[in-house]
């Protein structure tokens, strides 16, 4: 369990989790108190509170407001930081990450307009070139697999991509 | 004896055995397409059957699901991109395996555990079929709650590092799974008038999402690590880590089986309680998640183990338990067949002929498993900067395939950032996945009690099914406080011992 | 690397071998010029599904040229429904795969982007399914009179396959003609009702005959009723609702129908192309054969008799909806 550490005493803080139980805290204060009352409809009659359909999101919603107030409880009191879960990395470049981001835009957006085929090839283009590879016959690559993968996904399998932008 | 050459006959044609081995390697490359779903498979190839005898059209389609149970784990093990939702437990522990330079020991074991899984599914199907199907048939929506509410006690188990956290990722989870129409009033819920929602969140999008995007994401901010080249990548399973797995295989193949039995729970459920069971009981519980071995192998028998028991109540019924066998049944139908009861009056020769022909496709699993374990395995040493944008397209293709909808992409990258959040703050996405699988499960059967049972909570406790139920529920979780306290006092004993 | 490539070319081929079989063969001169697509609005497994499947595989042969199936699911069938009545650029080349869920989700779904009637061509009914009224084989009730007097009194539960499926909508129906207490229990599909029904679990079905037939022919479950217009040919002795003369049940007369339709501008070249096709292919031995199998008859309207069809059914399950409050 995450609790207790040696380190206790020091009464530090785990920003991290306070950070995230204040998000999940707003969260579901938004989800109990505007959402289930506004998007959930009740039918007129019922003989059970437990077939509303709001039942389950109501109480889903109260046990997430719990558990995240526990989860700032924590963070105030618990360190956590010193443990090895994977939260910490060494940051690569700016350039690197949004480049990532504009080709994740290209298959979003694009994807219907463009085709299957011409997002696909852009987008790798830009992945292989925010980490550089630097082997020259990979970029190759970039083309011949989202037109082949399309081609097999929609002649082989029958299963249907936009091909084409025409 | 005149049977028995009269099944031999029926089943001793080339046809057969191409079905068989064409529709394992299909689903195999198939089911590791992220995306690209064993059902879909079994679905697309529906057409071709037509054509052919019915033996080897039932053959060719079960081969693609057994063929497509099993190749959802290659790329869930690989590039952590479970190929069909039932592989995603397989990844916990199969993707860091692959990490610590051991992809083939852990496709292996998968392969392997698969294997003794399916083999013994279909020995259930054919000497117990007959039995479980009566269990099957008592199986109404109280036992049906119960189970979810068992099923629920796992979170507590995958709940690795922190259990408030690994509780909330379980209840967003929960949430998200009720998007879509109430199932008994038709009314929406928090679908904000969106078409694409009405008929909830897709689950492929969500998987491909909630575990492979966030590799992809974190791979593009770290800073280059040098790829480190693993040689020939690793190793096979030794001799002495199968029969370590043994018992967890075993255990997890019979919960698969009685799983696959019932009809509308599915193998990702099924793989999820073996792997948590096998969890519970291993003695290296802390390694579960980090790459063990027998972590792989449960996930893997919990699934497989569905597959020829998924039969059971098709075959000796005639009811379909999930979309898979739908497609079957339809196929049964095309040719004339109607599976149930009477068939097992009137075509008892086509039925053992299929029962020969199921049995193989176990041997013919493990042989192609092996040829596409020499090829797929090579994957983990391409270097990831050539790997993870080829990646990414599949993922896109597959999540838009699904349901040929723009939204799907969306959907998939929505969860990719959220399961990036969740990297970074530390919350697992296993409790999660259970909570979406299982919430409106958990809420159409209490609803479904209440309903047959006119309002009236005795129906909840209606018979030893749900007593049985109820005890291991409340037995889990027992065990998991009981768990919880002495580790608790174990670690303020270290303490004062520190200090004094 | 090379390996890679090469096991991927091996993967590849093995597939095509048996997916690709299907090579488009459309000859130039005439409807059609492109691949056709048949568009399921319902996920893969099911009625819907498998008749699409064989249905797009004898069109193959008859229209000479590729028919591939799409599945499209969403809100009972209504998103595939809503884009095909869009448009779009191969519109001259989709049909779609209708069912009640075409008038049902007409009936029962908020703001649709289109009107089920006017904004289609109806190209040709394919098959009629009649739904059973079902009771598990220890049940007291022998006849629908038995059942519905019984209903009266206690409350009775009846199982269906979803919101707005024509199981659920059967079973409104019967309960508003009636004017007994029974309440709806839903199931994720058919195949995860029957249990239900099998176990005793609830009361009743509406079920389609071809869920149901065999465990109606193996003694599990005992068919009281079909809700067909005339007796089924695979039920002769179990009498038609409208035949019980009481409980204003001459009025339940209801099919799950299958049939084909496009978008309002289906050229007519496609739709005299379609229709020809659709009668060979309704003559074909393979059609009738898995016709029989799903205890269907094959469909009788075609065009405008099909339209007025519709219009009528949409109507009639508005009224269901609006009764039984599932109107939103």
């Amino acid at each position: 369990m995450s609790t207790s550490s040696p380190r206790r005493i020091r009464a530090v803080r785990d920003t991290g989790d306070v950070l995230a139980g204040c998000v999940l805290m707003t969260a579901s204060a938004i989800l109990l108190f505007y959402l289930v009352p506004n998007y959930i409809s009740e039918p007129p009659i019922l003989q059970n509170p437990m077939m509303s359909p709001r039942w389950l999101p109501r109480i889903v919603g109260g046990l997430m407001l719990g558990f995240s107030f526990l989860l700032i409880v924590q963070g105030l009191l618990v360190d956590n930081t010193g443990k090895d879960d994977g939260r910490r990395i060494e940051r690569g470049t700016r350039l690197r990450f949004a480049m990532m981001v504009v080709a994740l835009a290209v298959y979003v957006v694009l994807f219907e307009a463009l085709g299957a085929v011409i997002a696909g090839i852009l987008a790798t283009l830009i992945l292989f070139a925010a980490h550089p590879v630097r082997i020259w016959w990979v970029y190759s690559l970039a083309f011949v697999f989202p037109a082949a993968v399309a081609f097999i996904f929609v002649k082989v399998m029958n299963v249907p991509l936009p091909l084409m932008p025409f | 004896m005149e049977m028995f050459s009269e099944v031999l006959e029926l089943f001793l044609s080339l046809d057969n055995f191409i079905a068989i081995a064409l529709g394992v390697v299909i689903g195999v490359v198939v089911g590791s397409i992220p995306g690209l779903t064993a059902t879909m498979a079994v679905a697309l190839a529906l057409p071709f059957t037509f054509s052919m005898q019915p033996v080897a059209a039932i053959l060719l389609l079960v081969g693609i699901y057994k063929g497509g149970m099993y190749g959802g784990s290659i790329t869930a093990i690989l590039i952590r991109t479970p190929g069909s939702p039932a592989s995603a437990c397989t990844l916990l522990d199969g993707y860091p395996m692959a990490q610590q330079g051991h992809a083939k020991k852990a496709l292996k074991t998968a392969l392997y555990s698969s294997v003794i899984a399916d083999f013994i599914s279909n020995i259930a199907l054919i000497f117990f079929a007959a039995y479980l199907a009566k269990i099957a048939l008592n199986f109404g929506a109280p036992e049906f709650f119960w189970l979810i509410c068992f099923s629920l006690t796992i979170i507590i188990s995958l709940a690795s590092g922190s259990m408030i956290k690994g509780l909330l990722a379980a209840l967003m989870g929960i949430l998200l799974s009720l998007v879509g129409l109430d199932e008994v009033y038709g009314s929406q819920r928090l679908t904000f008038g969106n078409y694409s929602l009405m008929d909830s969140i897709s689950f492929i999008p969500l998987l491909i999402g909630l575990f492979a995007i966030p590799e992809i994401i974190e791979f593009y901010r770290k800073k280059a690590l040098p790829h480190i080249k693993a040689k020939a990548s690793g190793v096979g399973m030794t001799l002495a880590e199968l029969k370590r797995c043994l018992k967890s295989i075993i255990r997890g193949s019979l919960i698969g089986v009685v799983i696959g039995a019932i009809p509308g729970t599915g193998a990702t459920a099924a793989a999820f309680i073996s792997y948590s069971d096998a969890r519970r009981r291993s003695p290296n519980r802390d390694n579960f998640g980090k790459g063990e071995v027998e972590g792989v192998a449960a996930a893997e028998a919990g699934n497989n183990g569905v597959a020829g028991a998924t039969l059971i109540p098709l075959l000796s019924l005639g009811i379909p338990g999930d979309v898979i066998t739908a497609i079957i049944l339809g196929a049964f139908m095309v040719h004339g067949l109607t599976p149930g009861p009477i068939m097992f009056q009137e075509n008892l020769t086509l039925i053992y002929a299929l029962f020969v022909g199921i049995m193989f496709s176990s041997l013919v699993l493990l042989v192609v498993g092996s040829g596409a374990i020499k090829y797929f395995s090579l994957i983990a040493d391409i270097p990831k900067s050539i790997l993870f944008p080829i990646v990414l397209m599949f993922c896109v293709y597959g999540a838009y395939a699904v349901n040929n909808d723009t939204f799907d992409v969306w959907l998939m990258l929505g969860f990719g950032v959220l399961g990036y959040i969740f990297n970074r703050a530390a919350i697992p996405a296993a409790p999660f996945l259970i909570g979406f699988i299982l919430g409106p499960m958990f809420e159409d059967n209490l609803r479904r009690s209440l309903l047959i049972g006119h309002n009236d909570l005795s129906i909840f406790v209606r018979g030893p099914i749900t007593w049985f139920f109820i005890a291991i529920t409340v037995g889990s979780i027992l065990l998991a406080i009981y768990r919880f306290v002495s580790a608790r006092r174990q670690l303020r004993r270290d303490t004062t011992q520190e200090a004094s | 690397m090379k390996k890679i490539v090469k096991a991927a070319c091996l993967a590849a081929c093995s597939g095509g071998l048996v997916l690709g079989a299907s090579v488009s063969t459309a000859s130039a001169n005439e409807w059609p010029t492109n691949d056709v697509r048949l568009v399921v609005p319902y996920a893969p497994g099911g009625t819907t599904d498998v008749l699409s499947r064989r249905v797009a595989d004898l069109l193959q042969d008859e229209l000479d040229a590729n028919v591939v199936v799409e599945n499209r699911p969403g809100a009972g069938s209504t998103v595939a429904t809503g884009r095909l009545a869009r448009g779009g650029r191969d519109v001259d080349h989709t049909i779609l795969m209708a069912s009640p869920g075409h008038t049902i989700g007409a009936a029962i779904y908020p703001d649709l982007a289109y009107d089920p009637v006017k904004d289609f061509v109806f190209l040709q009914n394919l098959i009629d399914i009649p739904n059973v009224m079902v009771v598990p084989a220890d049940s007291p009730f022998d006849s629908v009179n038995d059942f519905v007097e019984a209903a009266r009194e206690q409350g009775m539960t009846f199982s269906h396959s979803g919101v707005g499926s024509s199981i659920h909508m059967s079973g409104e129906l019967f309960k508003t003609l009636t004017e007994t207490n029974m309440t709806a229990v839903p199931f994720a599909g058919s195949g995860a009702a029957l249990p239900a029904l099998l176990g005793g679990d609830v009361d009743v079905s509406f079920e389609n005959m071809p869920t149901v037939l065999s465990h109606i022919r193996s003694g599990d479950l005992r068919a009281l009723a079909v809700t067909s217009a005339e007796r089924s040919e695979y039920l002769p002795d179990v009498p038609t609702l409208a035949e019980i003369g009481e409980y204003n049940l001459d009025q339940f007369v209801t099919t799950a129908w299958f049939g084909l339709i496009a978008h309002e501008s289906f050229p007519q070249e496609a739709q005299d192309a379609m229709s020809e096709a659709l009668a060979s292919v309704m003559k074909r031995e393979e059609f009738l054969d898995f016709a029989e199998q799903l205890g269907a008859e094959p469909g009788q309207v075609g065009g405008e008799a099909f339209k007025e069809f519709i219009a009528q059914e949409v109507e009639r399950w508005q009224e269901v909806a609006e009764q039984a409050g599932i109107s939103q």
